[in-house]
């Protein structure tokens, strides 16, 4: 378990990242936390030429708010994600999905650039940006675009990223007044990358009505799921046991042939997903009508 | 010389004991929490080469041609070895039974996934795995078998064709009148059982660096091995070397449970340090290489087992058919452990006649290592759920069914049917003091409540046997030599009074370093730090088997107690000659050396070891001056088993009682312990905080193998879990919090009543946790037959109950 030969340089700013991965005329990684990327590299699954460490790029650690929006520099670590005040209290789904992620040791080092470039189908962070509706911005060579969350991910393992782009920071919206959400899913183990999870969204209307109902799956598909079918069944509709349970049923229907592995057949994964929308509606309608409370 | 060696704590020679029985920190500690014990990966020798191993990809293929020309001239690589090498300078492995090996390297053909067949020494251990990449092998796949039935079948193909047969063993042991006891039973309760492939996983895989001198032909390995002396002679077999030419020095390790099997990894380093020669070369088993082809997988088993029952609720005969799959050769011992349940067939229960139809039988696996247990662990999950099933079938309390069935108190020593004796137990008092923690009633209650409003809620009562001390002649069906397995120790006194204890075996974790100079400590009167422990290799340390069987605490008490006797009989005659009386009128107490019934008339320890060897004009003639001795210590009373595997073998039973309660979510079959009670009774206690360790870390195992952990193959016999992320090990978020509690009934056989206590609590977990789930499972009429009760079986089986 040692990588094969590999060149790496350890750049300080964007700019020098960016011309060490357009300059590589073989295959470039960059190396950000390590947590996913490391494994790969030992197992030799991954073989680039050129290895761009990230780590001495001080400028991308940051989290700020401006605009109503939390943002957030690729090389932070989650754990500063997870310890952070500001996200704790303007948008408490991002804190929610983080502490979900692997354990201590794992948020420490990985990063929030990442889990995003990184696209793991059962990761906590693609669901999260969809849900959101995240801004993910970019530093290439032709200089800087930014990306939506839905557009970012492009199927298993594989972001819309270009080759000598460099993911520099993730813009959320903060949690709207009024808005209701939950973060759930279902692992092996506590830490695990889940076996199918839901990012939820929703708000009630002056009649109660829920509205404005998001649901965002992941672990079920190659990329972050929105049943929308399912979503459209709980918007305008009395919140309630009945409605969330149509609504899980509806989304494990919505949903392609999920993955299949040793801990959960296509079936099971199917049916889990169906529980977490259930569970996670109930909770994020519950949280909507406590905020509604409080207004 | 024979010596008496206190049968319990109030016989060593001591007023107030300070160590022995007390709750002792472990020395050990302080080197390993600040990273100074030397592991074997921190041994850096002079010129020592880097070895990796290249692994087929194939569970059962021809090797048609190994190319390993552009490998070699590879810069840093130094040598390179293919099964001809193998062939050329080894012997197949030694197994049991007998012939069921295979070269270190795959020679002809390859026999399951992972199996070598070539490997590199470079100066580093990145070029030898960059030089792995220039070999090409050319295979010749073959038709795989990866199911013992299909094995079976004469149709299919053989895994090692020179046996004509996939079938290693067969026999059908049958202990008294077992069809007239299912003829007569007024209940007979029949179930299938499978329990998947699981298996030891300690911190630290395994290691070793071996140095082949050209000249003398001295094979020195050092490694993170278990048992150096076993493992010395089975060097000496490969190689065919003469027994005292191979010196094997164990390190520290980071835990074994039976996974530090290593052999073939250690004979490849071996042949490379030949060829690059005599250079050291250090093999590291990665973690892949570990689960993958290591001594990681144990206990693939498929279960038919019966019980009898009379109209009162007594078990009155048991009939286990088990098929265990062993993988593709015998060289992991993995039969051992289905030789093993012998020791404790029937339980802590009375069952008076039984049978084992035991199959063993051979597939395109890994082949099976021991794993902490070595075996009963999945016998006694099939004996309690079966214990479980008739009680609910006579409408009885499982607690109330099993102190019905309980062997009692007054009749030990106990001989079960299949031939061991129980020393000693109080198996009642340990269900009370279990159930009276648990609150069981209020428990009983809880559920009743929980059940009515549709929740899935099990509280699971379960018991079994911990054989301590093991003996070869537990082993004998499955064809293993030998009755009594020596430990030795060396305790020395030096000219000033300070205390030396030399042993054969390495520190594995389990406390024994400090178990030894506690010992030392209340015997001589000294401080536990005046004592020191040091570690010897094979050419020089007293015959030692080190730890395994829960035999090592209990061994190693009974030679170093040996060797403190003999010392002070030595000492008692140089005070006496001193003091100008008989040595019968000496006594040793609290450290010193006194004239009984003359007070103020005594010598210290340290006095007299001054005396002996200092001033040698004092000692009287016939005594030898060395205040120092040796004792090889070996369980009393065994002897040769009988034709159908009968034999006194283990020395001591432990018991244990589980009381465990669980949650089943209907949605997702996932199950939340919300209550974990031991009560055990492993006898004396020597070091209780050390029991206690052992005991949470084997409930850890115990609920991993119950619910997590489970090595899965294709019908390729491809393995689908080769890492952490599909072989789940739980972590502190998943082991329950546990309340402990314990019964002390010391063993009337061994060195101050204390009982084997190492494997401990994963006899007891599974089939407790298992017991928990299927009551928990009762309202739905199912039951979970299959370990781990993975979330994804008991979805299925929720499911089926509602359809
Ligand atoms: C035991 C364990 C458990 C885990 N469990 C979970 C879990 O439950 N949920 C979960 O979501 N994750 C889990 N992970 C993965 C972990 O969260 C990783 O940290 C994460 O996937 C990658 O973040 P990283 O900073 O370590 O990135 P790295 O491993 O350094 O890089 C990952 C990939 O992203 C690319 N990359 C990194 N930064 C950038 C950037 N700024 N711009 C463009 N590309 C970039 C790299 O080139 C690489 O391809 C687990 C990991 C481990 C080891």
């Amino acid at each position: 378990m040692k990588p094969a030969p590999f060149e790496y340089v350890a750049p300080t700013t964007v700019e020098e990242a960016v011309s060490s991965l357009s300059g590589c005329d073989g295959e470039a990684k960059l190396l950000a936390g390590g947590q996913s990327l490391m494994p790969l590299l030992n197992m030799r699954l991954a073989r680039p030429d050129l290895v761009v460490d990230l780590g001495r790029v001080a400028a991308l650690d940051y989290i700020r708010e401006s605009d109503g929006r939390l943002a957030i520099g690729a090389m932070t670590s989650k754990r500063s994600v997870e310890r952070s005040g500001l996200v704790a209290s303007r948008q408490p789904l991002l804190h929610a999905a983080t502490v979900l992620v692997a354990h201590p040791q794992i948020r420490n080092r990985g990063t929030v650039g990442g889990s995003m470039a990184q696209a793991d189908p059962a990761a906590e962070y693609p669901a999260m940006a969809v849900a959101l509706d995240a801004e993910l911005r970019v530093v290439g060579p032709d200089g800087e675009r930014s990306i939506n969350a839905e557009d970012f991910f492009v199927t298993y393992l594989t972001t819309a990223l270009q080759p000598a782009e460099v993911l520099t920071e993730i813009r959320v919206p903060v949690l709207a007044p009024g808005s209701g959400w939950a973060f759930t899913e279902v692992a092996r183990r506590h830490g695990d990358f889940a076996m199918a999870g839901a990012a939820v969204t929703v708000t009630l209307d002056a009649g109660g009505h829920c509205a404005d109902a998001k649901i965002v799956l992941f672990g079920v598909g190659p990329v972050p799921v929105r049943p929308r079918g399912a979503e459209q069944a709980v918007n305008g509709e009395r919140p309630g046991e009945d409605l969330y349970r149509q609504a899980g049923r509806k989304a494990s229907e919505e949903i392609d042939e999920p993955l299949s592995d040793v801990h959960a057949s296509a079936e099971y994964r199917r049916h889990l997903a169906g529980v977490m929308v259930r569970r996670g509606l109930a909770e994020a309608v519950a949280r909507a009508a406590a905020a509604r409370g409080d207004a | 010389m024979a010596v008496e060696i206190p049968k319990r704590l109030e016989d060593l020679p001591t007023s107030a004991r300070r160590w022995v029985g007390r709750h002792v920190q472990r020395r050990e500690d302080a080197a390993l929490l600040t990273g100074r014990t030397e592991f074997i990966d921190d041994v850096v020798l002079p010129r020592m080469l880097h070895c990796a191993i290249l692994r087929s990809p194939f569970a059962h293929a021809r090797v048609v041609k190994v190319d390993t020309r552009e490998a070699e001239s590879l810069p840093g690589v130094v040598a390179v070895v293919t099964g001809e090498d193998a062939l050329r300078w080894s012997h197949p492995a030694i197994t049991a039974p007998d012939g069921w090996g295979t070269h270190c390297i795959a020679a002809q053909k390859v026999r399951y996934v992972g199996e070598p067949v070539a490997a590199v020494a470079a100066t580093s251990r990145y070029e030898a795995e960059d030089a792995l990449e220039r070999i090409t092998v050319d295979y010749d796949p073959l038709e795989v078998v990866a199911d013992p039935f299909r094995a079976m079948e004469e149709s299919s193909p053989l895994v090692i064709e020179e046996k004509g047969t996939n079938v290693m063993l067969q026999r059908v042991f049958t202990w008294g009148e077992v069809d007239r006891a299912f003829a007569d039973a007024a209940h007979v309760f029949t179930e299938k059982f499978r329990w998947n492939r699981v298996g030891a996983n300690p911190t630290e895989t395994f290691g070793a660096v071996c140095e082949w001198d050209p000249m003398s032909l001295d094979l020195t390995v050092r490694g993170s091995i278990q048992s150096a002396s076993h493992f010395g002679l089975g060097r000496a077999a490969t190689f065919g070397l003469p027994s005292n030419k191979v010196n094997v020095k164990s390190h520290p390790h980071g835990g074994s449970f039976g996974g530090k099997g290593g052999t073939r990894g250690t004979d490849i380093a071996c042949m490379l340090s030949r060829k690059a020669g005599g250079r050291p070369v250090k093999w590291i088993e990665d973690r892949m290489e570990y689960l993958v082809s290591g001594g990681s997988q144990a206990w693939d088993r498929h279960y038919i087992a019966s019980i009898a029952v009379d109209g009162d609720g007594r078990v009155t005969g048991l009939d286990v058919k088990l098929v265990d799959d062993l993988g593709a050769t015998g060289e992991g011992y993995g039969a051992i452990s289905a030789a093993k349940p012998l020791a404790a067939f029937t339980g802590p229960y009375t069952i008076p006649v039984a049978r084992y139809d035991l199959t063993l039988v051979a597939t395109n696996k890994l082949p099976a290592s021991p794993y902490r247990g070595m075996g009963p662990p999945p016998h006694f999950f099939v004996l309690e759920q079966l214990m479980d099933i008739a009680a609910r079938g006579l409408d009885i309390d499982p607690a109330e069914f099993r102190r019905r069935n309980f062997i009692p108190s007054d009749r030990f020593p106990y001989t079960i049917p299949s031939g061991n004796e129980y020393d000693s137990g109080s198996y009642e008092e340990v269900l009370d003091k279990a159930l009276d923690l648990a609150g069981y009633a209020e428990l009983r209650r809880q559920q009743a409540a929980a059940r009515e409003q549709g929740r899935i809620v099990g509280i699971g009562v379960a018991s079994a046997i911990e054989p301590g001390v093991f003996d070869w002649n537990a082993y004998a069906v499955v064809g293993m030599q030998g009755t009594g397995v020596p430990e030795g120790a060396t305790v020395s006194i030096d000219v000033l009074g300070m205390i030396t204890v030399r042993v054969g075996f390495a520190m594995e974790g389990q406390g024994q370093y400090t178990l030894v100079s506690q010992l030392v400590a209340d015997y001589f009167g000294v401080e536990m730090d005046a004592v020191r422990v040091v570690q010897l290799d094979t050419q020089s340390a007293p015959p030692s088997f080190g730890p395994g069987g829960s035999r090592l605490g209990v061994a190693i008490t009974g030679a170093v107690l040996g060797a403190c006797e003999r010392i002070r009989e030595k000492m008692c005659a140089v005070t006496a000659r001193l003091m100008q009386t008989e040595p019968a009128n000496i006594e040793l107490r609290d450290g010193k050396f006194t004239v009984k019934g003359m007070p103020g008339a005594e010598m210290s320890v340290p006095e007299v070891a001054g005396t002996m060897l200092a001033r040698s004009d004092l000692l009287p003639p016939d005594v030898d001056p060395r205040p120092e001795a040796t004792h090889v210590w070996t369980a009393p009373g065994r002897a040769p088993a009988d034709e159908e595997g009968r034999a006194k073998s283990y020395l001591t039973a432990a018991q244990a009682v589980h009381v465990v309660g669980v949650e089943i979510d209907p949605d997702t079959g996932f199950v939340e312990i919300f209550k974990y009670v031991v009560c055990d009774d492993c006898g004396t206690r020597l070091n209780p905080a050390v029991v206690e360790g052992q005991t949470e870390g084997s409930v850890a195992q115990g609920v991993g193998v119950a619910l997590y952990e489970e090595y899965v193959y294709d019908e390729e016999a491809q393995p689908l879990t080769t890492t952490f992320m599909d072989y789940l090990i739980p972590t502190v978020n998943e082991v329950p919090a546990m309340e402990k509690v314990a019964v002390v009934t010391p063993s009337p056989f061994t060195p101050l009543g204390a009982k084997g206590c190492g494997e401990g609590a994963i006899h007891t977990t599974p089939a407790a946790v298992m017991c928990a789930v299927n009551d928990a499972l009762v309202p739905l009429g199912v039951l979970a037959r299959e370990v781990p009760a993975a979330p994804k079986r008991l979805w299925k089986l929720i499911r089926a109950a509602r359809d």
